[in-house]
């Protein structure tokens, strides 16, 4: 599904990504662990398309395709999704009319009807039951005065909406206490299935308690420096990085 | 003489582009060959009581007006019983109202004590096309009575590819208890200029509601002075521009509180794209003994190309010790974060563009409580949005 070969990104003039690369196949949920400063935001964001980030070197191909040259609807459009670290406040805009701007760009890019205002309301509100939100959040102001806990359940409300193949998530347990992470993980778990595939990216284990995945790799300077199953997840939150970082620079 | 009127008004005028108005040889407008129908050219609908004045003199045909009692809408001509207000000196330092003052005609709406207009007013200015340049000039007299409410829109539209000015000087007068909900929506054309100058006085608790709305026109220049001098006076100022082209528009407004514990809340937003420009300034002067004045002047701005340009002066003089004063004035551009989000959900760049301009406009369309006339500025935002690619 994804194929990331040597992948080599700077952010400005700055080179973050040095040689990155990854395969994810459907139905598989990886998790990139790593310090900060080693380049998961950055990995996310170049895969997104985020404008800004330079990819210097190397390939990532998303189901056959150049997922590089697309521009960022596009990708969204053919299944890639972002779960946004710090996701933005847009005053003005409610969530509901984001919501279905989006998924209607997406039915349209693949040739379907879009779906009229009664039918996607009922949609909606049956989606965020699912990820426990209050419909009220349906008709505020995108992300506007949402605590850190609202703004990362109303990314996973978008990601039950737009049914990605392909879902990135960005530190989504930054700022969560305990039991909004629980509603995060139950929305991300419920969306586990063969066809679906995801990419965790996080600091800290903690969050692969609730979204168990299939393989962990760690992400320092800019690459991939040792793959494992779960098992790498609680022997780095054990030991830190600092002896894999050690081992690479050795 | 307008020219040398312009040429006295420096300040205040540093920002303003006056060759415009200076530079065509205005003639008096004349009468036009054929009268032609407003349908489908006016924004409010039918339904409204309707009044116009075509190239600055009203025109019997255009006006539906089946007032109620204690309601009289009439050409300045035949009004009576109004020179007390009318004769009334422009202030010193607009002496474009001044020339307005000796308009041959215009518009005069009166609302009885206690009164309430069922209906919206709506009054228009127009600018019929000519094959030269012509300047015509209007008076507005509005008078509630103590207790009166109205609704008003008042809209200004030209016509045609020669150079059209308008010059319009209006008094509202708001006694005791009166409320005025006052919409000024300028669609002039790609040749059609305007000058305004609003004098609004409020007695005791009267309340005035303001939406002044640009939609277009090359060069628009609106002064407003608002005197609150009853106690417990009101006014809420609203303003919303959307400039794109060359054109250009002025927001100057003074509101003066004289007596004890007014309100004034004023909020102006402006989307300026391509070469336009924009001013704005806003000067709240709280006289000696104006206690328990609570005021607020905002003024934000979104500019949406390299070239568009803004000049913003949200500005206070306070004279009295026990004051809530509030100011502010804002530039920005859209949000390029915001953009990425809404791009990475698969909201095209040219629909997200769309989305953060009619989102930044929004709260303005939002507080026109008037129904049709909300979809039709609506329609005019949606009309405005920038088209370019990222």
């Amino acid at each position: 599904m994804l194929k990331i070969t040597n992948l080599h990104a700077k952010v400005g003039e700055k080179a973050i990504l040095k040689g990155l690369s990854l395969t994810v196949n459907p139905g598989e949920v990886h998790a990139i662990m790593g310090p900060n400063g080693s380049g998961k935001s950055t990995l996310s964001y170049v895969l997104a398309g985020r404008p800004g980030y330079t990819v210097t070197d190397g390939t990532a191909e998303y189901e056959g395709k150049d997922l590089l040259t697309m521009d960022p609807e596009i990708r969204a459009r053919e299944g890639v999704f972002l779960a946004f670290q710090y996701p933005v406040e847009i005053p003005g805009v409610s969530n509901k009319y984001f919501l279905k701007a989006a998924y209607n760009a997406q039915r349209k890019h693949r040739g379907e009807p879009e779906m009229d205002a009664g039918a996607f309301l009922k949609f909606i509100k049956e989606k965020a039951k699912s990820v426990e939100m209050d419909p009220s959040f349906l008709n505020r102001s995108v992300n506007e005065g949402f605590s850190g806990g609202e703004k990362k359940r109303n990314e996973i409300l978008q990601l039950a909406v737009l049914e990605p193949r392909l879902a990135l998530l960005d530190e989504t347990d930054s700022g969560l206490d305990i039991d909004a992470l629980k509603v995060v993980a139950g929305g991300v778990n419920k969306m586990r299935d063969a066809k679906r595939a995801f990419v965790v990216v996080t600091h800290y284990q903690r969050l692969l308690d609730y979204i168990v995945p299939d393989f962990v790799h760690v992400l320092s300077g800019g690459r991939i420096v040792k793959s494992g199953g779960k098992e790498l997840a609680l022997e780095l939150e054990k030991k830190g990085y600092g002896w894999i970082e050690e081992k690479v620079a050795a | 003489m307008i020219a040398r009127d312009l040429a006295a008004q420096k300040e205040g005028w540093r920002y303003t582009p006056a060759a415009i108005l200076t530079g065509p040889d205005f003639k008096p407008a004349g009468v036009p060959e054929r009268i032609l129908p407003l349908a489908g050219r006016v924004l409010c609908p039918i339904g409204f009581h309707r009044a116009a004045l075509v190239n600055g003199r009203w025109e019997a045909k255009h006006a539906v007006l089946k007032l109620p009692d204690g309601v009289t809408v009439e050409p300045l001509t035949e009004a009576s019983g109004v020179e007390e207000f009318l004769n009334r000196p422009a202030p010193e330092d607009l002496p474009l109202a001044k020339t307005a003052s000796a308009a041959r005609d215009g518009f005069v709406v009166r609302v009885a004590r206690h009164v309430h207009a069922d209906r919206p007013i709506h009054l228009v200015h127009i600018s019929e096309a000519s094959s030269c340049a012509e300047s015509s000039q209007a008076r507005v007299l509005v008078v509630l009575e103590p207790g009166a409410t109205a609704e008003l829109v008042e809209e200004t539209l030209s016509f045609g590819d020669a150079p059209s000015w308008k010059n319009v000087r209006s008094q509202i007068v708001l006694g005791e208890g009166a409320f005025l909900r006052h919409h000024r929506v300028v669609r002039e054309g790609a040749q059609g200029r305007l000058t305004t100058a609003l004098e609004v006085s409020l007695a005791s608790r009267a309340r005035y509601e303001s939406h002044a709305l640009n939609l277009g026109g090359l060069f628009a220049r609106e002064d407003l002075r608002v005197r609150l001098e009853g106690e417990g006076a009101e006014c809420h100022l609203n303003g919303l521009a959307l400039l794109g082209g060359s054109e250009f528009a002025d927001h100057h407004s003074i509101v003066e509180h004289i007596a004890v514990g007014g309100i004034t809340r004023q909020l102006y937003k402006a989307v300026i794209d391509d070469k336009a420009r924009y001013v704005f300034d806003g000067l709240i002067s709280v006289k000696p003994g104006a206690q328990k004045t609570d005021a607020q002047v905002y003024n934000k701005n979104l500019l949406l190309s390299e070239d568009a340009r803004v000049n913003t002066n949200p500005e206070f003089k306070i004279l009295a010790d026990d004051v809530s004063c509030k100011h502010g004035g804002a530039v920005g551009q859209l949000s390029l974060e915001a953009l990425f989000y809404l791009r990475s959900r698969g909201i095209g760049a040219d629909e997200a563009r769309r989305l953060l301009v009619y989102a930044f406009g929004s709260e303005m369309v939002d507080r026109v409580a008037l129904e049709p006339l909300k979809l039709a500025i609506e329609g005019a935002l949606h009309g405005r949005m920038p088209e370019e690619n990222l």
